[in-house]
């Protein structure tokens, strides 16, 4: 894998026989948008020093001296921070917002002012009909933490548990699997979901499930990797011993020591997710009541106002989730660092 | 009044003609509408003419007719010349670049089949209409008929083909490709023939005259196979249903098409040396597809494209403001219809309909959608500047929320929860939006549900008629939705299509017997007199009933660069490029 | 070296037909029904009936599985739902065209410039510089690439007017106005991608920097730039080269919303029509003229892994 093989310059861990070189490196198919960290997203770091006989001993004391670098770290908090933002937003927009998500601006007078660039009246401006832009974002918030999150965290389970199945077993499942991974790798995700949600609609639950399984695969081959490389420990190896069962092996001795990937993982769905739902409202598909406030559906309804210099409603939107992906991408960030450390 | 030469023509005329020649002479109506009037009858520009200088040119109520020639003798020319601009000056040569909608239907250049603009565009460069465009933006007898004229009830209606028209190939356009084409449109339940003809309605005897006879008379029939009719493009006889132009490219028309991407809709033409209009001052044509209306505006801005078939206020407004590009905004009918479906659902009570049409803001939608360029609606869709139009009918809706709660209430209904169905095309979503907004006030929850426009007709529009009931044409459309309509210069396909019992696109499911009864009376009436009364009943029926509102009508916008001149462009998505020059 | 792009080209084939698999199973289980879509929603049923049986849609499955596959092995895919008369191939090989011009001349801009970005990065890492790069890269590449296309569009393209602001390419264009053409929209691609890119480049050669044989080979005496070409760049590189391999293929395929702002006909904004259209044999094909260049482009960028760096030509199975 090639996470693994170039992280450090050499080639390491895995072998031969493994042929997906080049599309390990995650973000492949996909938007730059997830790609940002992936090359930072070295699962092998996590394991450098764990030639240790007791490993578990001084793992716990590794955690807790992660924990301290965290949160001396300014881009976790800097990022940590913008997300608390959003979700504030998200869980309060009733009291941020000075409008509602569907209220047109109206001035003292009662008349409306639609198109209007930003003012006292409506700080980031009014868009088409004439609502309030700054409050739209607000309301906004809530759908991507909504949706987004939920799509990553199926995809991480998913390919937590394909990962675990192929890195510990090996043999005829892990290539056939290989193959469908790869298959599903070979394609712009962009392309599939458009395909998928064009047959079955736009609802939440479909645009969530299309992410989540247009994800797993490529989750699946950095778990994959990781779990590969756990599997040649001597903890897994004496547990082998002990006569355990592979799924207990698998659940409860290789799954926890790969918990700081799934969380880097998790975190870099996330942000690519924010991405994907951006593109697909920009294609029409999006679910829900179309007047509810959405960034992506914002951009999409308001990016021709441009040409008539009406950039703030579809640039402001562009920003909020422009700060969410680098607020995400900063934590992603600052977890592999220290995990690496 | 010159009543020696009044009375010459008079004599000189069957009852339908006299009966609007009698309306004019007695002011019953304005010059501008006799012009009109006399237009759709078939009334020659010279005997019009002769007849405005008999009755003296002191009328004046008509005041906005296009081509002001200074009073009484020239109305529009629109006789003869065809459109062909070149007269005395000869090719100027050059190519244009006309910026087209993409298109999303999957038929192809099917004349039958076609429902976008982007493809009547197209197609109506090669093959032409029985009757076409006029100066003033009306019909005339600017494309294969050279004339027309009813017989005394107004059921048959006989054209006299243009001589020297041809196909490709060299042979004639004859009464019996007329005839093979009105076939094949009644057999596909064309929108604007069905129930008007059947088949086998044309005789073909004389290979120069078309006569068609209809089901029942009809005052407006040579608008049905006008260029407003979109579909009605005349093909050879042997042309199959869904043959497609690429396939076939053998028109009667100023362009032959050279060659058509299908995917993106880029059709290039080069001039049609055999028309029997003459040559086109322009060499050849390309019309090219964007997927997206404002994709074209940028072109349009940036100069990329000539000219622009059509553009929206917002997002248009760079255009509207830019000094070097020539607006052209023909007569437009064009109309956004909110439409409630009358058998199925939430909205089955006319008290609930008739609330939220109540609680709309229509001169914030005009104002918002179309900075003013847009006329105020009232429920029916009847444009105030028909002469048929009865501005007595019925009062003006102004927002009124006291008067959409007491509505409801007395409906027994405490608030209703429901969803908009809308196509993603131009301003609808938002026009969504500002009811959604307008409603709730009165206790309307309103969701609103956009989908790509080609999904939207099928799922929510009209999914297709019931197999028992044939009151339902659109049975299970969304209970409440809007859709768009195209440019009509009389009603009769959004009464006949949209609001008629069985319609084939009545997504109300309207079935109301008075109604009928009044759309029969308004078509048959071949009088003037006749069709205002009917038309005002309707208006009132619909206003009452409320099977669909009708929020305003809005200017279509198309337009070029100040380089170019001569194009044409109507609402229904032509650009007329025959006489169009550049540079 | 031959075995190992044998071996790789017999994987990619498998991978493909399961690709073929999955495609068919999705357009089969369209909802609508693609015949009356063919005939136009006002056709009688006599004609709806008459496509189904011509385009074979009430044939059994597995035929119709089977028809697919040969569609894939000939490159032949019949007619287009959407454009009749038109072989789906005469569709799919001029968007291809105009998508490699795109994708060619947007990389010809974007490597350079991030490959230097990263290395310089690298080089000052953890300075003010190191961060400026890597930020702007992260904030650049957060923003959609058709925001930031509509952006450039209007701002050079309609108000400066420095760069045709729509990319309809005249034809019969000579190199240089094809190129000027593609400038905007190839603009809005490296602003997407120089922050991947750098800091793909920037992490590679941090690793290579830090690697054992950089250490030796300066205790052996050589200069900064002798050891950053002779070993470093060749190490540090390897990461970059896969990683446009790869992206080479999004690039394709995944550009639908650039191309519809551009109105550039490439096969992005063919794929988005045929599914808008619910042309399946166009639909299909583009799909897997995309996963076929992306096989392509990851095996060469692989194989250029291995010219580079013999001891991953070991371990990639020679």
């Amino acid at each position: 894998m090639s996470d693994g093989h170039y992280s450090d310059g050499k080639y390491t861990g895995d072998e031969p026989r493994d042929q997906f070189p080049a599309a390990a490196e995650d973000s492949i198919v996909g938007a730059p948008g997830e790609a940002i960290i992936a090359d930072e997203v070295s699962p092998f770091h996590a394991l450098k020093d764990d030639d240790d006989i007791d490993v578990v001993a001084e793992r716990k004391k590794m955690r807790s001296e992660r924990r301290r670098l965290l949160w001396r770290s300014p881009g976790f908090l800097i990022g940590l921070f913008i997300v608390f933002l959003w979700i504030l937003c998200g869980l309060l927009p009733d009291l941020i917002a000075p409008w509602g998500e569907n209220e047109v601006v109206r001035l003292a007078d009662g008349s409306t002012i639609p198109r209007q660039g930003p003012s006292g009246n409506a700080y980031f401006g009014t868009d088409g009909i004439g609502n309030d832009v700054y409050s739209r974002i607000i309301y906004g918030a809530r759908p991507v933490l909504v949706v987004a999150p939920l799509a990553a965290a199926l995809s991480v389970a998913g390919g937590t548990i394909l990962g675990l199945v192929m890195g510990y077993y090996r043999g005829w499942v892990d290539e056939v699997l290989s193959r469908i991974v790869e298959a599903f790798l070979s394609i712009p995700v962009i392309l599939l979901a458009l395909m998928v949600i064009v047959v079955f609609g736009a609802t939440n639950p479909i645009i969530i499930m299309t992410i989540a399984i247009l994800f797993t695969p490529v989750v699946t081959r950095t778990i994959r990797s990781v779990v590969i490389a756990e599997a040649q420990l001597d903890y897994v190896t004496s547990a082998k011993l002990r006569g355990e069962r592979g799924l207990f092996i698998m659940v409860r001795e290789i799954l926890p020591n790969v918990s700081a990937v799934l969380i880097v993982e998790f975190t870099v769905r996330v942000g690519y997710a924010i991405f994907t739902i951006a593109t697909l409202a920009f294609f029409g598909l999006t679910a829900g009541d179309a007047t509810a406030a959405d960034w992506g559906k914002d951009i999409a309804t308001n990016y021709r106002l441009i040409q008539s210099d009406q950039w703030w409603p579809s640039i402001f939107p562009a920003l909020a989730i422009g700060s969410l992906v680098i607020g995400i991408n900063l934590i992603a960030d600052s977890l592999d660092k220290v995990a690496k450390a | 009044m010159d009543w020696k030469r009044l009375d010459a023509a008079r004599g000189s005329v069957g009852p339908v003609e006299l009966d609007l020649i009698e309306h004019y002479a007695q002011g019953k109506v304005s010059r501008r509408d006799f012009v009109r009037r006399g237009t759709i009858i078939g009334l020659s520009m010279p005997f019009m003419g002769a007849i405005i200088a008999a009755c003296g040119s002191d009328d004046d109520t008509g005041s906005s007719g296009t081509s002001g020639g200074g009073g009484d003798t020239q109305p529009p020319s629109t006789q003869g010349d065809g459109g062909g601009g070149g007269g005395g000056t000869g090719p100027t040569g050059g190519t244009l670049v006309v910026g087209i909608q993409q298109g999303d239907a999957a038929s192809g250049l099917d004349p039958v089949n076609m429902l976008d603009l982007g493809t009547y565009n197209v197609l109506s460069q090669s093959f032409e209409y029985l009757v076409g465009l006029g100066d003033d933006g009306n019909i005339a007898a600017t494309a294969l008929a050279e004339s027309w004229s009813p017989n005394e009830s107004g059921d048959v209606w006989t054209f006299n083909l243009r001589p020297g028209a041809i196909w490709s190939d060299g042979s004639p356009v004859t009464s019996a490709d007329v005839a093979a084409t009105m076939d094949r449109l009644s057999l596909q339940g064309n929108a604007g023939l069905s129930g008007v003809i059947g088949e086998g309605s044309t005789d073909s005897s004389d290979p120069a005259v078309a006569v068609i006879t209809l089901l029942e008379a009809n005052g407006n029939f040579p608008v049905l196979v006008s260029l407003f009719n979109a579909q009605s493009l005349i093909t050879p006889a042997d042309y199959t249903d869904g043959t497609t132009l690429d396939q076939r490219p053998e028109g009667s028309g100023a362009w032959v098409l050279d060659d058509w991407d299908a995917t993106t809709n880029v059709a290039k033409f080069s001039r049609n040396p055999n028309w029997w209009g003459g040559q086109t001052p322009l060499d050849s044509i390309e019309l090219r597809g964007f997927a997206d209306i404002s994709t074209a505006v940028t072109a349009m801005q940036s100069r990329d494209i000539d000219v622009i078939q059509q553009f929206p206020v917002i997002g248009g407004e760079g255009l509207l403001n830019d000094g070097n590009f020539v607006v052209l905004s023909p007569p437009s009918a064009n109309h956004r219809q909110v439409w409630f479906n009358t058998q199925q659902g939430q909205f089955t009570d006319p008290l609930v309909r008739q609330a939220l049409a109540w609680t709309l803001d229509r001169p914030q939608m005009v104002d918002t959608l179309w900075s003013g360029r847009a006329e105020i609606g009232n429920d029916h869709p009847v444009l105030s500047s028909l002469p048929f139009y009865d501005p007595d009918a019925v009062p003006q809706r102004v927002r009124d929320i006291e008067q959409a709660k007491a509505l409801l209430a007395e409906a027994g209904v405490e608030g209703i929860s429901t969803q908009c169905d809308t196509g993603d095309i131009q301003e609808v979503p938002q026009l969504a939006a500002i009811i959604q907004q307008n409603a709730a006030e009165a206790g309307f929850d309103i969701g609103v549900a956009t989908q790509s426009n080609s999904t939207f007709y099928g799922a929510a529009w009209c999914p297709g008629a019931s197999a028992t009931d044939p009151t339902l044409p659109c049975d299970g459309s969304a209970e409440f939705g809007i859709v768009d309509y195209g440019h009509r210069p009389t009603p009769d396909v959004y009464f006949g299509s949209a609001l008629a019992t069985g319609g084939v696109w009545n997504s109300s499911n309207y079935a109301n017997p008075d109604f009928d009864a009044q759309l029969s009376n308004y078509r048959t009436s071949v009088d003037v007199d006749g069709q205002k009364a009917a038309v005002g009943e309707i208006q009132k029926i619909l206003w009452n009933d409320v099977p669909a509102c009708y929020p305003y009508f809005y200017n279509y916008l198309s337009g070029h660069d100040n380089s170019v001149s001569g194009v044409q462009a109507t609402a229904l998505g032509h650009t007329i490029l025959s006489a169009a020059t550049k540079g | 070296m031959l075995r190992f792009a044998v071996r790789r080209a017999l994987l990619a084939i498998i991978t493909l037909l399961i690709l073929v698999a999955i495609i068919f199973m999705l357009t089969r289980v369209f909802p609508s029904d693609p015949a009356r879509q063919l005939a136009g929603p006002f056709a009688p049923q006599e004609r709806v009936d008459a496509i189904a049986a011509a385009n074979g849609f009430n044939d059994p499955l597995t035929t119709q599985f089977g028809r697919l596959l040969k569609s894939v092995v000939t490159f032949d895919y019949g007619d287009s739902f959407s454009s009749p008369g038109e072989s789906v191939i005469s569709l799919v090989v001029p968007a291809l065209k105009k998508s490699a011009q795109l994708v060619f001349f947007a990389l010809f801009l974007t490597l350079p410039i991030a490959i230097i970005g990263g290395i310089i990065a690298a080089r000052k890492k953890d300075t003010l510089l190191d961060r400026l790069i890597v930020t702007l890269g992260l904030a650049s590449a957060s923003i959609p690439e058709f925001v930031s296309g509509v952006l450039l569009q209007y701002i050079l393209g309609v108000r400066l007017g420095w760069f045709p602001a729509i990319s309809n390419v005249p034809d019969n264009a000579g190199i240089l106005t094809t190129l000027d053409y593609l400038v905007l929209p190839a603009l809005s691609i490296l602003i997407v991608y120089f922050g991947y890119i750098a800091r793909i480049t920037r992490a590679g050669t941090i690793a290579a920097l830090e690697a054992d044989y950089t250490r030796t080979a300066f205790m052996k005496g050589l200069t900064t730039s002798q050891v950053m070409r002779k070993h470093v760049l060749r190490n540090s590189l390897q990461p970059t080269v896969a990683v446009t391999g790869t992206q080479i293929g999004y690039l394709f395929g995944g550009l639908v919303g650039l191309e519809i702002v551009f109105n550039y006909p490439g096969l992005g904004r063919l794929t988005f029509t045929a599914a808008t259209k619910q042309d399946f044999p166009l639909l299909t094909a583009c799909v897997i003229t995309v996963a076929i260049i992306f096989m392509i482009t990851t095996l060469l960028a692989d194989l250029i892994i291995a010219w580079m760096n013999p001891r991953a030509r070991l371990n990639l199975g020679e």
